[in-house]
């Protein structure tokens, strides 16, 4: 079913003075698999959701210009008929399930669309055969890993057979190894001949799938691709367009070049405390030193430890990536460094430590109404003016007296670390702080963890961001069902890094 | 006997929430609401006897509290627990009850293990800034530590619940369809053993008390 939007103009207010889309066009054939792309607030979530129908008939605003899907009109039909031919699947995981165990969701589409009930059983198990789910049934949706989730969200939205597909940044928060299963998935779709639309950050798992690649800029279509003539136009082009890279394989075959290239483009955001000479050799120094935590060992049962670890060496002042699939027990170490789980000594050896953990959803660490008092509430004893210094660091001075929640992304995770550094923690553990950002954001987030390593924290990231690791951090561990792997400087690994994060 | 007429009748009543529960291994639970629930219980009856002052009546009322609600609360566990978002919405529209009403009873069954979730992440970001509930800051302004709990919790909170609103419109969920269920519901006879016997408990609690006495036990 082909998909057009002809002159679309739409504005989440009462004006079109502020569209987030102007006379937007676009035309998607039967058959074909675009992806938007473009940098955060362009307006490719709002394309979206003018194919899925929930703009206008969910989210209010105001709209200009017809959507057709297959010659009609969007505006006209209810949103249950729109779900007939077009099926949806969001970013996060974990609320788009509307069912509490995986069986009844892959039945919940086709319940809701009154097929008889045999043939709801007939089609969940064939969806069940197609996308390999047979160990997932029956299992309670908060027991399962984000990728897990998403492929339970692909295979029941595939159960209702729509024509139209509208992902929307769908590997977010998957590893390489399940964005692989979704690519899969994907073709799969392409293959019976769907209509397939992707809003993606990231590109390369796409390269072989995907017809086009159209990148949105100010509510317009700005350029249009082929996979294959934006890798040719080479990554930084691509890079200054503020998009991921297409081809990891370049970052793997690199024969230096490539990866000089990455660095190259990244070198205006570096932070220059980091390059400058005094700074540099204190670094050094630093680095020999190295901060160890014993006796990790966590399990809800005696037979199956999630996590078992005996020793772990972080090197003082640099940024180690931890990597691992989902569900290799990483978060659940970096709980574990930070005193929120674990047995009663295991708490307290924390709480004496310290590790400060920033969330991946950082709107549940604040809570305060306002940035300065957000930094002074861990403080002990209170000083303002290192609260000010703290928040000046981190180019946050002039919102100081800001609600934290009326921040925007970017600054609300900047300001959760304010508060970290404000504790007095010496190690800091980030939670996937680049999940669902684009290139330039990534790079800020980068600036910033590095800026805060110069100052002589120690920084844990989990990660599944090759990009962002190659470009920010210095030594990299790699875990496994619970264990630590192996553990190694980045420089001269950047090939076996990528290798092992694919497989 | 040391429990009073209306605790025994309520116990027996009790029990069929517990042997529910009990079925699908909430045993943990089970223990804990029955010691808290019968403390709280024993304790009502014997204070109440008692002559008591202004701080006494305030420790009754909190267990009258208590023992009255506590046993709501567990069916409402059992309720949230076990209850398939299909099977509740099949069985309320095999009883003729409008979509309009059932469809925001699901969406609130589906949101308590949501915020639970949610909350739990927040007490771990509170703790880990030294914010406990047991603790002199804490002693010293109450109101603030609610408003840490509860101002990040509403905001996840209102997200959430759009999102899942968003995940259930973009699947066809909506008022005029007419939704089928693989799921087999009916009535069977288990459920007519549970509901007899609770209307038989609540004849026997009601008629006496009706005729002017309430039974001695």
């Amino acid at each position: 079913m082909n998909i057009s939007l002809k002159n679309i103009s739409f504005s989440y207010s009462d004006s079109l003075d502020d569209a987030i889309l102007k006379n937007l066009n676009l035309e998607i054939r039967s058959g074909e698999c675009v992806v938007l792309a473009g940098e955060s607030g362009c307006g490719k979530t709002t394309i979206s959701k003018l194919i899925n129908g929930l703009i206008p008939h969910y989210h209010s605003g105001t709209m200009d210009g017809d959507v057709l899907l297959g010659g009609k009109n969007t505006s006209d039909m209810t949103l249950a008929e729109i779900s007939r031919v077009v099926g949806s699947v969001f970013q996060n995981p974990r609320s788009q399930f509307f069912n509490i165990d995986t069986d009844c969701e892959l039945a919940f589409g086709c319940e809701n669309l009154g097929m008889d009930p045999k043939e709801i059983k007939q089609r969940v198990e064939n969806v069940v055969q197609e996308f390999y789910l047979e160990h997932l049934l029956g299992r309670s949706i908060f027991n399962l890993s984000g990728g897990e989730k998403q492929k339970i969200a692909c295979a029941s939205v595939s159960a209702t057979g729509p024509e139209i597909f509208v992902l929307d940044e769908p590997s977010a928060n998957l590893d390489l190894k399940t964005i692989a299963d979704l690519k899969e998935i994907v073709s799969r779709w392409k293959r019976a001949g769907k209509t397939v639309v992707i809003v993606e950050h990231r590109l390369y798992y796409l390269r072989d799938v995907a017809d086009r690649i159209c990148y949105v800029k100010d509510g317009k279509i700005a350029e249009e691709w082929t996979p294959a003539e934006l890798e040719a136009k080479g990554l930084e082009y691509a890079t200054n367009l503020g998009l991921r890279c297409m081809n990891l394989e370049m970052l793997n075959v690199r024969d230096g070049v490539i990866l000089s290239v990455v660095r190259q483009a990244h070198q205006p955001c570096k932070v220059p405390e980091l390059v400058e000479g005094p700074q540099g050799s204190k670094e050094q120094d630093l680095a020999k030193q190295s901060i160890i935590f014993t006796n990790l060992t966590f399990s809800y049962h005696h037979k199956h430890p999630i996590l078992d670890i005996d020793r772990l060496e972080l090197p003082c002042g640099q940024i180690t990536a931890l990597i691992g699939h989902n569900g290799a027990g990483k978060s659940t170490l970096a709980q574990l460094l930070c005193g929120l789980q674990g047995s009663w000594r295991q708490k307290r050896a924390a709480r004496k430590r310290g590790a400060y953990l920033i969330m991946q959803d950082v709107n549940h660490q604040l809570f305060t109404e306002s940035v300065l008092d957000e930094v002074l509430l861990g403080m002990k004893p209170q000083n303002e003016k290192l609260a000010l210094e703290i928040l000046d660091g981190l180019n946050l001075k002039q919102y100081t007296e800001n609600h934290p929640m009326a921040l925007s992304g970017g600054q609300k995770q900047r300001v959760a670390v304010a508060s970290g550094i404000s504790s007095g923690c010496d190690v800091v553990v980030f939670d996937e702080p680049t999940s669902g950002l684009d290139y330039r954001q990534m790079l800020a987030v980068s600036a910033t963890l590095k800026k805060l390593a110069a100052s002589g924290k120690t920084l844990l990231v989990i990660t599944h961001d090759p990009e962002f690791i190659l470009n920010s951090c210095q030594s990299v561990i790699r875990m496994e069902q619970g264990k630590i792997v192996e553990q190694y400087p980045l420089s001269g690994n950047e090939n076996h890094l990528i290798k092992t994060m694919v497989k | 006997m040391i429990f009073s007429a209306p605790l025994v009748y309520s116990l027996l009543m009790v029990v069929v929430a517990s042997i529910l529960l009990l079925l699908e291994g909430k045993w943990k639970f089970v223990c804990t609401f029955f010691f808290v629930y019968l403390t709280a219980g024993f304790f009502f009856d014997f204070v109440k006897n008692l002559d008591i002052g202004t701080s006494g009546t305030i420790i009754l009322a909190s267990l009258f509290l208590m023992y009255r609600i506590m046993p709501a609360c567990a069916v409402l566990y059992y309720v949230i627990t076990t209850t398939k978002v299909n099977e509740f919405l099949a069985c309320m529209s095999r009883m003729h009850v409008s979509n309009k009403v059932t469809i925001p009873l699901i969406v609130m069954i589906r949101f308590f293990p949501t915020v639970y979730d949610e909350s739990r992440a927040i007490g771990n970001a509170m703790r880990m800034r030294g914010i406990r509930l047991f603790s002199l800051r804490t002693l010293k302004s109450p109101v603030a530590f609610l408003e840490y709990r509860l101002v990040p919790l509403l905001v996840s909170v209102t997200k959430i619940g759009d999102e899942l609103s968003i995940a259930a419109v973009t699947r066809g969920l909506s008022a005029e369809t007419k939704r089928t269920c693989v799921a087999t519901i009916g009535f069977r006879w288990v459920d007519a053993v549970v509901i007899a016997y609770c209307v038989a408990v609540v004849l026997f609690y009601v008629i006496p008390g009706l005729t002017g006495n309430l039974p001695s036990v």
